[in-house]
């Protein structure tokens, strides 16, 4: 997977927020914080594979997404989409682009419209990019996106409104309707979380049949290690805005080489009470990205810290074949 | 779609305001004179009573008050729809505006708030005295000053929906704004501002029969305020001439009538919160019982035979049937299903705290020895907090948004122990925070500045302020993430073991139950599919449901291992198969399986389900055995 070029390259890409400062803050001479909601993130997606992202809430994982679609801008570094630097195309150019770059996003009952018709939802992004020649063209492309998002026949679900199908139906309309652009990336958003545990797979499934037989590469973002295991070829562990562990899916979770992502894979629970297993659970929340700790972002929630780890900030090291992680131990 | 039906004080108003519409289309036919038309007339003519000629008698210039009557209602009418239109188009157009843009919206509203604090009437003489009363300036000034309400409602409403994930979506697919607002507001924003309109007819109606009374109205045209203008100012009451006071008045509340009652049904069909309120008075039951064995004491909780219906359009639908489990002191049952399945209604409706449309119809619920299901409304507030206390889904809107988080702990153990002291209350208040992790210096903090996991501790400290027997948690862990998830389960566990209580953990996570639960219910179609010790279900699940949901679900022991789905999805309430509820997705599906419903088989020690291929050489579960 990894000899092919990537269709998307994330170098170093860095984003920071001034926390909103009220009058008083100015009069107290309080100092602007500063959010450094994605800190340092590189990683690359080639055609065809699923690069899960896995994370906390307020890891950054989400802010990340919105930097490679372009809705808002890195402080540092650069997203490239196919070659092209995301920060060097004009307006023009980065509507073209958007066309590859397609999102899906958690929740499927809120993301349709409720007054549109299966059809119309799938023809808007193209109508909106002005894509088909004519209605012809149109039909024949949303009926293919359908098809490929696994609702066949089309005719079936070209009126319904979205409060006739499942939750399952409804997601695949989402998909559809990105496919409609025939994209090149496709970033999924907690893409089951909101759904029914037996229908999951079904929609996991379809985004890793995407990957491997249209070439799309997939980007998965998603709080729970469990859903993505059997359905991505790479995870990236993110904590505090960097990459913390990054490797094939396998490996992360068969060996994990950081405590963090041990800490998360524990507490995935077991569906078997017969293996009830005592979790490391961490103590406290992620913490605020406006006060990271010096050294390792992660020693004062670590239950294997030890006094190197306040000073040294671990960089990215190599643990084994295409697996990075960022962790004292793995030198000591 | 929702299905389109008009209460009946809406059908009153339509059919008010359309018998209004025909009479001032049809004015020259139903009126028997013409009362633009010149006459002699001599003082004999003048305030004529009512009689076979003048069927509501003649005014003060000798001309027959009802046909005057009949044109009137041509211009009420024509200012009505005209001026409202106008506020229509103003209105609504800026509340779009406003509420997409959000800083040319702040202005524009500015600028709202300027005309809704000057005094309507007022102004609307000032300026038709200025420009002089024609009919076209009438419309022109009712319609311009009319839509400040609409443009406040629309607004309001398009805040709500830009915020849609719908929206953000299409914008993350590259859509203008032009386009987003016309495909995707507009459309949501349509059915609230039509309803509104109603409304703003029958302001409009009612403004230019005020102005016109005061003289102010088109000198050249008859309406019903003119109609009142001249019969006072012309001496009716001097001459006791009721008929010429009196139906233009009732003409004016007839019409404002119609459009109000239209208006309000319009707001309660688009907004049906409106009609019934969580807070209503509860219904007297009509339970049916399942049995009538004794409770048994090792029990502290035994459902049986639970159904719930809800009223709908279509009638009523049954959301959970003859559902019927136990609960032992100390053990912790978890009820799982996916959503739909009729797990959260069970509960809730044992429990008494369903919806005003929901309503428990057959069953048992025995808690301690009470059925709850009979229990008088304070028998069973003096039960709820103190004895059960439940745990909702979604801690933000089940903690007062305004009040201390330790107020609110405070204040729940006095209302049920009065004869605790405030100061007590604060310290068990205190401790009780400190106890599932929240330190004693964020006891007086709001629930918003709180994140998710330390608002479900928080929710969990009001759950145990009166120390209850049994605690329902209601998806207690579904919108956090999976270490907040883990946290907040080993609090629950460690709390059930320190407190010697009972659990009911209701969740659609298969992993949470097999890492908490002593017992398991699984629910499918609003019927138990299976139930036992979780040990054992887990271990051999019999019931073909159970089997691939577990299939479904990841196991981290065996990453490798692909998920397997379950075709189709589950039964909507309208369209519950007649046999089996499971059948259309059950893989092992027979043809009795499609026509009767199976019992519960005994599928081993301690577990059974309803599955016919149980049937041999099992026996059905009797009614009073354990399960």
């Amino acid at each position: 997977m990894s000899e092919r070029t990537p269709v998307l390259e994330v170098e170093d890409i860095a984003v920071q927020f001034a926390t909103s400062r009220s009058m008083f803050d100015g009069v107290r001479r309080r100092p602007v914080r500063v959010v450094r909601a994605v800190d340092g993130v590189s990683f690359t997606v080639a055609p065809g594979e699923v690069l899960a992202v896995v994370g906390e809430s307020g890891c950054g994982k989400t802010t990340t997404a919105n930097l490679i679609l372009g809705l808002i801008p890195p402080t540092s570094g650069r997203v490239v989409v196919a070659g092209d630097d995301l920060a060097m195309l004009d307006k023009d150019a980065m509507r073209a682009k958007r066309r590859r770059l397609q999102m899906i996003f958690q929740d499927p009952y809120e993301s349709l419209n409720p007054r549109m018709k299966v059809g119309d939802i799938v023809a808007e992004p193209l109508r909106v990019h002005k894509v088909p020649t004519d209605r012809a063209d149109e039909r024949h492309r949303v009926e293919r996106a359908l098809v490929q998002a696994g609702l066949s026949p089309p005719d079936v679900y070209w009126d319904r409104h979205p409060h006739q199908l499942s939750g399952g139906q409804r997601q695949r309309v989402v998909i559809a309707a990105a496919l409609a652009l025939e994209p090149q990336v496709l970033i999924a958003d907690e893409p089951v979380s909101m759904l029914d545990v037996s229908i999951r797979a079904e929609i996991l499934n379809l985004l890793a049949r995407l990957a491997s037989e249209q070439g799309i590469a997939v980007l998965m973002i998603t709080h729970d290690l469990s859903t993505v295991a059997a359905y991505s070829h790479r995870v990236a562990v993110m904590y505090l805005g960097r990459v913390v562990e990054i490797g094939p899916t396998t490996e992360v979770l068969t060996s994990p080489r950081h405590p963090y992502t041990e800490a998360l894979l524990s507490v995935v629970p077991v569906p078997d009470p017969a293996r009830r297993t005592r979790p490391i659970v961490l103590v406290g929340e992620t913490p605020d990205p406006s006060r990271i700790a010096p050294g390792c972002r992660f020693h004062p929630r670590c239950p294997r810290a030890f006094d190197q780890c306040p000073i040294v900030d671990p960089p990215l090291e190599t643990v084994g074949t295409d697996h990075l992680a960022a962790c004292l131990l793995n030198s000591r | 779609m929702r299905r389109f039906r008009l209460s009946p004080m809406g059908i009153v108003g339509v059919a008010m305001i359309l018998l209004t519409v025909i009479v001032a289309v049809f004015a020259p036919l139903i009126a028997p004179y013409d009362p633009y038309e010149t006459v002699r007339v001599t003082i004999m003519d003048i305030y004529q009573p009512p009689s076979a000629l003048h069927w509501l008698g003649t005014d003060d210039g000798g001309k027959d008050v009802f046909s005057a009557l009949v044109y009137g209602s041509r211009v009420s009418l024509i200012v009505g729809f005209a001026a409202a239109f106008i506020a229509l188009v103003v209105g609504g157009a800026l509340g779009l505006i406003a509420g997409y843009y959000r800083k040319l919206g702040g202005a524009i509203m500015r600028f709202t708030d300027f005309f809704l604090v000057i005094p309507d009437l007022a102004l609307l003489i000032v300026i038709v005295a200025v420009i002089g009363p024609s009919l076209g300036n009438i419309i022109l000034v009712i319609g311009l000053l009319g839509w400040t309400t609409t443009a406040r409602l629309v607004r309001s409403q398009t805040l709500s929906v830009r915020e849609r994930g719908f929206v953000r979506r299409a914008r993350a697919v590259g859509a203008s704004d032009p386009h987003i607002l016309s495909h995707h507001v507009f459309p949501l924003v349509l059915p609230l501002m039509l309803a509104n309109t109603v409304l703003v007819i029958s302001l409009a109606i009612l403004s230019e029969s005020t102005l016109a009374f005061i003289g102010l109205g088109d000198p050249l045209l008859i309406s019903w305020g003119k109609m009142l203008n001249l019969a006072f100012t012309r001496g009716a009451v001097s001459a006791g001439a009721w008929w010429a006071l009196l139906p233009p008045g009732l003409a004016i509340v007839w019409v404002v009538l119609g459009t109000t009652l239209l208006g309000t049904a319009l707001e309660e069909l688009l907004n049906p919160k409106l009609i019934r309120h969580h807070l209503e008075k509860e219904k007297p039951l009509k339970v049916r019982p399942a049995s009538l064995l004794p409770p048994k004491p090792e029990l502290i909780l035994e459902v049986r035979g639970l159904s719930v219906g809800y009223e709908s359009p279509g009638g009523v639908l049954t959301a959970v049937e003859d559902v019927g489990f136990e609960l032992r002191r100390g053990e912790v049952l978890g009820l799982v299903g996916e959503s739909g399945c009729g797990k959260t209604t069970a509960v809730m409706g044992a429990l008494r705290l369903l919806p005003p449309s929901g309503q428990v119809t057959a069953g048992e619920v025995l808690f301690e020895g009470q059925d709850l299901t009979r229990l008088d409304a304070d028998s069973l507030r003096d039960l709820r907090w103190k004895r059960l206390a439940v745990v909702f889904q979604g801690a933000m809107n089940a903690l007062n948004p305004v009040r201390r988080v330790g107020d609110q702990i405070t204040e729940a153990i006095r209302l049920h122990e009065p004869s605790v002291s405030q100061g007590a209350a604060d310290d068990r208040a205190k401790r009780l925070l400190q106890r599932v992790g929240i330190g004693p210096e964020r006891i007086n903090d709001y629930p918003h500045t709180l994140s998710g996991g330390m608002r479900q501790r928080a929710m969990i400290a009001l759950a145990l302020a009166c120390e209850p027997a049994l605690i329902i948690a209601d998806e207690p862990t579904t919108a956090l993430d999976v270490m907040i998830q883990a946290q907040i389960l080993e609090l629950l566990a460690e709390l059930v073991d320190e407190m010697d209580m009972s659990m009911i953990v209701v969740t659609h996570d298969l992993g949470v139950v097999a890492q908490t639960c002593d017992r398991v219910v699984v629910m499918y179609g609003g019927m138990v599919a299976e139930q036992g010790l979780a040990a054992e279900v887990f271990a051999s699940p019999s019931h073909p449901y159970t089997q691939l949901l577990l299939e479904a679900f990841p196991d981290m022991d065996h990453p490798d291992r692909p998920l397997v789905a379950i075709p189709g999805a589950p039964p909507r309430l309208n369209e519950l198969p007649p046999g089996c509820r499971f059948a259309p997705r059950c893989p092992f599906v027979f043809d009795r399986c499609r026509t009767e419903q199976p019992p519960l088989y005994w599928a081993g020690e301690s577990s059974a389900a309803s599955c016919f291929l149980l049937e041999a050489p099992l026996q059905p579960v009797g009614d009073g055995d354990d399960v």
